[in-house]
């Protein structure tokens, strides 16, 4: 494999990591981040579990769920995926892959 | 440009434009420092070495998803946001004439609480509609509540499509979530032969903004002209999932203006609000009521577990006693189950964090290998918990700079005191 002058530096950069830090710390540093966000994870589980903050765990106990989609008087009364919700709640997507396409004829080099 | 919670914002505040030709994250050049961290963490490319030096740059917006992960893993803080509603929306709230509505994402509520000293993850929902409501918004709904529709809406489509499988224009399986913007340019750019099996439902906030100018105008008699939809999220790419020409389904722009997480705590905190002192209060009911279902939207395996809470109960006719379904919930990678369902069989799901794991799921669907029913996809590891609009890990910088510092001054005052 050849050694490009990023990859280079980027082994340096490593290399100089575990020099200053010690080889235990820098292993902290990168696992910090999935603790980080596994922390905020758990609080949002802790949060649905709470009977104090979430009252209903199931969107379709929901009581204003259950009125939005009243058979009778509700603005969704045709029920999920009825006309109105067709109308407001759905949509369409765009092929984009042409402008892409254009990109790599220039000559980019991308990961997919 | 201003600097908001540690990050550079350009107060650029984009209407009518196509917003394929915008960069929303982009490098500065200045303050690149050629390590690389940004390209590991982009699942496209997009961001790359322009120069010898090694500096930094996302190449064009086609390629970039608008996630945001480089810039939540720069160490140098060199990554900026292009796009910024603030100043406009401050203009807007002052303004008698204009119905601002508040529309938070789920994930907001877990990081909003960080920038004013909580520790990570601090639940803040009530204070969040507290300081909403101090800050002047008019209607204090919530996107947690358009997560509920939206478990609603796909489920019944999930449960559609496995009935009519082996018919006519059967539409395809698996059926993918539609609810990350980042996922979903990701697949119209990467994989646009796999557009029919995506979910036609809006994402929760492309639910909110027209339901709030016609449901929720009819409730609160208000004139939907006046209305002003402000989306709060945790993430980067709803900026651009707010400009997309095809939302406008309520006879006006159904999201007229996007921040995240990061750029709220700064209108609190020049608004002069004591966001620790708030107390905790419940949004407007019509549009703001949620469950536990809505909330776990924030985390990646989250809307898995929601709409398996309902498909259980709709397709078995059972109520599900235990609504916990840990199988499906995902910290990283790819995540796969077989949920059993009385009186149906097998659900066979799985849960994808990050594009580059997405990537993989997509070329077995594409190869038609794949045996799953539902598929759910998030760009961000961990979920929108993690978002690129979230405030930032304290660590990613100080791993770098305080604790390189810390080392050299211990061994520096450890060298002193033998000497």
């Amino acid at each position: 494999m050849k050694m490009n002058r990023r990859g280079f530096m980027k082994t340096c950069g490593i290399m100089a990591g575990y020099a200053v830090l010690g080889v235990n710390l820098t292993k902290e540093a990168v696992a910090s981040a999935m603790d980080f966000v596994g922390m905020r994870q758990k609080s949002v589980y802790d949060a649905d579990a709470n009977s104090k903050i979430y009252k209903y765990r199931k969107s379709q106990d929901n009581p204003m769920i259950k009125k939005i989609y009243d058979h009778k008087n509700g603005f969704l009364h045709e029920g999920p995926c009825g006309h109105m919700s067709h109308h407001l709640l759905h949509t369409h997507y765009v092929d984009r892959s042409a402008r892409l396409a254009t990109l790599k004829d220039k000559g980019f080099k991308f990961n997919l | 440009m201003k600097q908001i919670e540690g990050v550079m914002y350009q107060a650029n505040a984009p209407k009518g434009v196509d917003p394929d030709g915008i960069f929303f994250v982009q490098v500065d050049p200045a303050k690149c420092e050629a390590c690389g961290s940004c390209d590991e963490v982009c699942a496209t490319g997009a961001i790359q070495a322009i120069n010898d030096d090694g500096i930094h740059a996302v190449v064009d917006p086609a390629a970039c998803m608008n996630c945001g992960q480089c810039l939540v893993n720069c160490p140098y803080g060199a990554i900026y946001e292009g796009v910024s509603y603030v100043d406009e929306i401050f203009e807007k709230l002052k303004d008698p004439d204009t119905i601002v509505v508040s529309m938070p994402a789920p994930a907001v509520r877990y990081g909003l609480g960080e920038c004013f000293g909580a520790p990570t993850g601090t639940y803040v929902g009530g204070k969040m509609h507290a300081a909403l409501r101090k800050l002047g918004f008019d209607y204090i709904w919530d996107n947690e509540f358009t997560a509920d529709v939206t478990i609603m809406e796909e489920g019944t489509e999930l449960i559609q499509r496995v009935k009519e499988q082996g018919k006519k224009n059967a539409r395809p399986l698996p059926q993918f979530t539609s609810c990350c913007p980042g996922w979903v340019k990701f697949a119209e750019t990467f994989y646009p032969d796999l557009m029919p099996n995506l979910s036609s439902c809006k994402s929760p906030i492309g639910m909110l903004g027209p339901l709030a100018k016609t449901y929720g105008a009819h409730e609160t008699h208000t004139k939907a002209k006046k209305i002003y939809t402000v989306s709060i999220m945790p993430c980067i790419a709803k900026k651009y999932e707010g400009l997309r020409p095809e939302l406008a389904d309520s006879g006006f722009r159904d999201i007229d203006a996007t921040i995240n997480t990061r750029e709220l705590a700064h209108m609190i905190k020049t608004a002069g609000i004591s966001f620790n002192s708030l107390p905790s209060q419940q949004p407007d009911p019509a549009l703001g009521d949620s469950t536990g279902a809505a909330t776990i939207f924030g985390n990646s395996g989250g809307v898995m577990e929601a709409a398996l809470r309902l498909a259980y109960e709709v397709l078995s006719g059972k109520k599900l006693d235990n609504p916990d379904i840990k199988v499906v919930r995902t910290h990283e990678g790819i995540n796969t189950a077989d949920v059993k369902v009385p009186g149906f069989g097998t659900v066979k799901v799985a849960v994808a964090s990050g594009l580059s794991n997405a990537a993989k799921l997509c070329d077995e669907v594409r190869a038609g290998k794949s045996p799953y029913h539902f598929i759910e996809i998030m760009s961000c590891p961990g979920g929108c918990v993690n978002g690129g609009g979230q405030p930032l890990d304290p660590e990613i910088r100080a791993s770098l700079f305080r604790s390189t510092v810390a080392q050299i001054n211990k061994r520096f005052r450890a060298r002193k005191v033998t000497a």
